[in-house]
């Protein structure tokens, strides 16, 4: 299903919402385990050992890292399988 | 304790003791029940928004997210007594778990390492005992 693109109609660009890449930020908290997120962040995308390893210690250190991008509507469902696990997820649009 | 949870054929074995099990029904119910409770800290902490710069999230995500969170708190209270767990039923727990685990911290409005430093010993048993039957079950899980 195609978007409706009214922005010429209207003045204004209601396309970039829905076009631009999406960004799946994992956010870091105290309580979850690091063996838990790894093995979430395979299960969810998945990732070889390493890159859920490398994602999970970046969340660690520097308290949250992008773990996906795409589209908004598989990042939404990305997002939401995260916060299946009591993760803290939210998604954005890349800068 | 023996191995609390051992591969097996067909799933996971569980040998918990009964108090250990019962806890965790406490624990599961509690987390269920403050999940709904309108504004709490745990229903704040488990249905934060996806989209931070939206009005509100998708409602149909919203009620994904209530089905998940009361199925996997389910799971886990019903088959808190059991001895093997299926593969899906192993998964749920962990989730169970780690609902239980991150609704204890919003309840004790543990929020970064230093929250968690503070905490009374009490409370930090209690969160390190799910830690651990994660950890366990994990391992357990993938060997």
């Amino acid at each position: 299903m195609a978007d409706v693109d009214t922005g010429l109609l209207e003045g204004t660009d209601t396309t970039q919402k829905t076009d631009l890449p999406w960004e799946v930020i994992l956010w870091n908290d105290p309580v979850s385990l690091i063996s838990l997120v790894v093995r979430v962040l395979r299960k969810v995308f998945s990732y070889d050992l390493p890159t859920a390893e490398r994602l999970t210690m970046t969340v660690h250190h520097e308290g949250k890292a992008m773990v996906w991008s795409g589209s908004r509507q598989e990042a939404s469902g990305y997002c939401l399988a995260l916060q299946g696990y009591a993760l803290t997820a939210t998604i954005q649009p890349s800068a | 304790m023996s191995e609390p949870f051992i591969r097996t054929a067909s799933g996971i074995a569980v040998d918990l003791p009964r108090p250990l099990r019962r806890w965790l029904i406490e624990q599961a119910a509690a987390a269920a029940d403050d999940a709904v409770s309108a504004n709490g800290p745990v229903k704040r902490r488990l249905f934060g928004p996806i989209d931070l710069a939206a009005d509100h999230d998708d409602p149909v995500a919203e009620l994904q997210r209530q089905f998940a969170v009361e199925g996997s708190l389910g799971v886990l209270v019903e088959t808190a007594q059991a001895t093997e767990l299926s593969e899906e039923q192993a998964e749920e727990w962990i989730r169970g778990l780690q609902l239980v685990l991150v609704a204890a911290a919003a309840r004790q409005a543990i929020v970064t390492d230093d929250d968690l430093a503070r905490i009374d010993e009490q409370r930090g048993a209690e969160l390190q005992t799910i830690q651990a039957l994660i950890s366990l079950l994990i391992d357990a899980l993938d060997p």
